[in-house]
């Protein structure tokens, strides 16, 4: 039975963030802590011939690939990152080493003094070396050897995004007698606690990782904070006294982890009537220097490339290269926006082309219940997706618009995207990597605490995940403990990303607290180990990229409206509607909270931020050159869910953190083209690419 | 590095004599040019000379029909005054953020002397001048002179503006600052035309534009070709104006923007301003 949520609760963490109480990493003081600063390359390739430090006063340490304990490789995903530089340099920014003391400034003065001699070698930008590739296809290939179909062809260009979290990256790690003790800013805490035992070469007891506050993620606290971690451990080793490395937000947006740049190609061969009979989409990601978690983000970003459609045939192939840059790594929507913004401009333009007003086109394909999805795997749940679109047509008032800026010289634009999210991680990934054990337990006073590995970095999941546990008990909040996330006491369920914490967690958690008031005895000590167990039609092979990718799917739909200075080539967002399946709302507040933040994160993607890449280092380095939406730029948002519970999910969640994201881009970008009349292939569509386009 | 926080004009111009100092105002530049890492303090490669507590240097006036303006004010009192007017307010609600405003000046804008400033452009347009004062000697430079070049001013190092006077004028204007976001965002190009018009001719003519060249762009030579046309004679020549102001600017290329974009938004503007005098 669902319970009915009209009203919002407080979150858990409002009284301890608005009240300045809540510590964040950089807060937290310890006598006699010491501050690292890293040593970083300044070539993109070569070889390191020989480091010259300056004469360390007493108490300063220069740390590097010589103090490795046991492994020099940072446990992520694909482990080619190397913990310090040995001999080999691939990016410029790597770090080489640390410089540890107590004074920061001291630190940096020194750094500045370290002297590297290097070999220098040519390094690669372009996409041409690839680590990975992935092909599949689904349909009737027959379809191929038809001449009466006509051949079309577009190419779609995505540029880096920098997540800009209010927090930047801090670590402090410190011995708590033998054992290794760190509170960082992070999403994932088992994935520190891992990549420290690997490189140390420790068991897992020795080593305990503490969530503090922490300000925003958006999957750029996935990965990086292992190599900190890793790095620091390293030291801590040596030194045996608390250290401290906090980012500057230069050396943050300078240094660590991206979204992938893409390209993705697209050729359909389509009929005399203007359908599409087969889809051939390749999708190039930069992986930058290491290849890490890319793998899995081209995944994402091949699975999803068909998006909300089905087509007779579709051949979907991608690469991951590997390029002499900053790595990219984890950012909201894992390779699905990249993926996705291409097959919503591709639809649009072939539906110009044959001169389809809106998106009457791209609806003849939307996949229905039952269909198979890009992998051959099945969408068993109801779709709702027809009904997303109508609301969010008569909220948007979509049809009077569409006809009336279509007109020339209206210098407006409405564009609508529909998408899609698979929540969790890919194919059996949660049943056979992430393997989540959530512990409920209850003392004599019949006081309930449980313990998950999610961190609340601002979403708001303290909140819900211990609302899902006292509203299945029944039992007052006060008499639930839920604190954050401390290796020594929750087993893993898993990390902070995925979209998976409600739908997964969630469930997890629900499922565990409905035992614990199964066999509830008053006054008596209770616990239970709950193991995730996934749905057993889940079916999924890697190699092949064949059967079904996900758990369950979030699905969603943008409208935005734009206007456009042809004076300036400025465009202004005037106004968002967006409609949501997102299974059962739990707490609309928070998930308002989410919408609103990702539509403007994904716009802000769309047409405003610019990250650009100039031998091998980021131009835009502060927060007044790298431009995210400000308050005045954020348009008014309408945001409205249908309810379409999901059998697996608590109280029929599905995840939503990601979803509110992916259409930001594709919408705006269609918008605009409205607006001006012309075809985009390319994000941001920045009044400078505008401009290009429209004097060409 | 010494920090001197003095509370007299003549007890700053004496520290200045004997040190070489950065002034610093609301320290909305200074601190952000010379910040080293989180957590610590800024690093100042010379001495520092606060201006806050100087007495007597925050005040808007108006004398003989021009506004003096004290070195000290910052521009949240400019916006708020009465005897500001609104050519000025217009463009000082647009530079960054309110908390910036709060604490900036005028002043500092000035003597920072960035290309990108928007504080500069309608000074240089209204003909205002500066009063600088050393120990010793008083006086009196006009803005387009003071600023030297690329964050370069005439500013010796004993001497400090102690005051920012503007004529006033009833001119019609048009003002644009297309910056990469709506609020606390660089300019990548500013525009601003004035004209006045007496009998259907144009009495006065004027245009500056910001982020187009090292310091903001303004031709006496090349308005003067123009005044005394009537409006139809003037909007004739849109070609003309066009072409000679293609010729005084060189933008360049930064991380903010590309010089194609800034040449071609400046030229639409400059049209879209001859476009709209009646």
């Amino acid at each position: 039975m669902l319970p009915e949520y009209k009203t919002s609760v407080k979150k858990v963490d409002n009284e301890e963030k608005m009240s300045g109480k809540a510590l964040f990493t950089d807060d937290i003081q310890m006598d006699g802590v010491l501050s690292a600063v890293t040593v970083r390359s300044k070539i993109s390739k070569g070889k390191i011939l020989n480091i010259k430090l300056p004469t360390l006063p007493e108490g300063y340490y220069f740390i590097s690939a010589k103090d490795i304990v046991k492994e020099n490789v940072c446990n992520i995903i694909f482990s080619d990152w190397p913990v310090f530089a040995d001999k080999e340099i691939n990016y410029k920014g790597e770090s080489i080493g640390l410089i540890v003391g107590e004074d920061k400034k001291i630190c940096l003065d020194l750094v500045d003094q370290v002297v590297i001699e290097y070999e220098e070698k040519e390094p690669v930008f372009d996409m041409k070396n690839s680590a990975i590739h992935k092909d599949f296809e689904k349909g009737d290939k027959s379809v191929l050897n038809d001449p009466n179909l006509e051949s079309y062809t577009e190419k779609f260009q995505t540029g880096y995004q920098e997540q800009v979290y209010l927090e930047t990256q801090g670590m402090l790690v410190y011995l708590d007698g033998d054992k290794i003790t760190v509170k960082a800013s992070m999403q994932c805490p088992f994935y520190i606690h891992k990549a420290i035992c690997r490189t140390l070469g420790y068991p897992e007891d020795k080593v305990r990782v503490i969530q503090p506050a922490v300000g925003g993620a958006f999957g750029g606290k996935e990965h990086y904070p292992s190599l900190m971690g890793a790095q620091l451990a390293t030291a801590l080793v040596k030194i045996k006294k608390p250290i401290k490395m906090v980012f500057d937000r230069k050396e943050d947006i300078s240094f660590t982890t991206k979204r992938h740049p893409s390209e993705t190609t697209i050729s359909a061969l389509i009929d005399k009537k203007g359908k599409i009979r087969a889809l051939d989409i390749h999708v190039s990601l930069d992986a930058g220097a290491y290849i890490g978690c890319s793998g899995v983000v081209l995944s994402r970003a091949l699975i999803a490339a068909t998006n909300t459609y089905k087509f007779d045939y579709v051949h979907i192939s991608g690469d991951a290269y590997i390029t002499n840059k900053i790595p990219s790594a984890a950012f909201r929507g894992f390779g699905s926006p990249q993926s996705i913004f291409a097959i919503e401009m591709f639809l649009a333009h072939v539906a110009k082309k044959f001169r389809y007003p809106g998106v009457l086109y791209k609806n003849q394909y939307l996949v229905e219940t039952g269909d198979t999805t890009s992998t051959n795997g099945k969408f068993r749940d109801k779709i709702i997706l027809k009904e997303l679109i109508v609301k969010a047509k008569e909220m948007s008032d979509y049809d009077r618009k569409e006809k009336e800026y279509s007109k020339p010289n209206s210098y407006r634009g409405i564009g609508m995207s529909y998408f899609l999210h698979g929540c969790g991680f890919t194919g059996s990934g949660e049943s056979d990597l992430i393997k989540a054990k959530l512990i409920i337990r209850k003392d004599k006073n019949d006081i309930v605490t449980f313990y998950t590995s999610q961190v609340d970095f601002g979403q708001g999941n303290r909140t819900t995940l211990k609302r899902i546990v006292v509203d299945t008990l029944g039992i007052p909040e006060d008499h639930v403990i839920y604190d954050a996330p401390d290796t020594d006491k929750t087993l893993s369920t898993g990390p902070t990303a995925a979209s998976r914490t409600i739908i997964i967690v969630g469930g997890l958690a629900a499922k565990a607290a409905q035992h614990l008031k199964d066999i509830w005895v008053s006054g008596k000590e209770q616990e239970i180990i709950e193991p995730y167990v996934g749905p057993d039609y889940i079916h999924w092979d890697e190699a092949t990229m064949q059967g079904d990718a996900y758990p369950g799917y979030a699905w969603g739909v943008n409208v935005v409206e734009v206007s456009f200075d042809p004076i300036t080539y400025e465009v202004h967002v005037e106004e968002t509607w967006s409609v949501y399946d997102v299974g059962h709302a739990i707490d609309e507040r928070i998930l308002v909270g989410q919408a609103d933040g990702g539509i403007l994160q994904g716009l802000g993607y769309g047409y405003l931020e610019v990250e650009e890449m100039a031998n091998g280092e980021f131009r835009q380095k502060t927060m007044s050159d790298y431009i995210v939406p400000t308050s005045m730029d954020a348009p008014k948002m309408h945001t409205a869910f249908i309810d379409n519970p999901f059998k697996y999910g608590a109280f029929g969640a599905k995840g939503a953190g990601e979803l509110t994201f992916v259409g930001g881009a594709p919408a705006v970008c269609i918008a605009i083209e409205q607006a001006i009349k012309e075809k985009i292939y390319k994000i941001p569509a920045n009044p400078e690419y505008l401009m290009e386009i429209l004097e060409k | 590095m010494n920090s001197y926080i003095p509370t007299s004009l003549e007890e700053a111009l004496k520290i200045l004599f004997e040190h070489d100092c950065y002034i610093l105002a609301g320290g909305t530049d200074l601190m952000v040019q010379n910040h080293r890492s989180s957590g610590l303090l800024p690093t100042f490669k010379k001495d520092v000379l606060f201006t806050s507590q100087i007495e007597g240097l925050d005040y808007i006036k108006v004398i003989n029909n021009e506004l003096h303006i004290g070195a000290n004010t910052k521009y949240i009192s400019m916006i708020e005054s009465k005897f500001v007017p609104t050519m000025l307010k217009n463009v000082f609600v647009e530079i960054a953020s309110p908390s910036i405003r709060n604490m900036a000046t005028l002043t500092g804008n000035i003597n920072n002397a960035s290309p990108a400033a928007d504080g500069t452009v309608p000074l240089i347009l209204l003909d205002a001048r500066l009063v600088l004062q050393s120990k010793d000697n008083k006086r009196e430079i006009s803005v387009d002179d003071y600023l030297i070049g690329f964050k370069k001013t005439d500013r010796k190092p004993n001497e400090m503006v102690t005051e920012i006077i503007v004529p006033l004028t009833d001119h019609k204007y048009l003002w644009r600052k297309v910056g990469s976001r709506k609020a606390e965002s660089i300019s990548k190009v500013t525009f601003l035309g004035a004209y006045k018009t007496s009998n259907n001719k144009i009495s006065d003519f004027r245009i500056a534009l910001g982020c187009v060249s090292i310091k903001p762009v303004r031709s006496k030579q090349v308005e003067s070709k123009y005044i005394g046309l009537t409006i139809d004679e003037l909007k004739n020549k849109k070609d003309e104006i066009v072409n000679d102001y293609n010729q005084l600017i060189e933008p360049v290329t930064d991380q903010r923007s590309n010089k194609e974009y800034k040449r071609k938004v400046a030229i639409n503007l400059l049209k879209s301003f001859i476009d709209s005098i009646k």
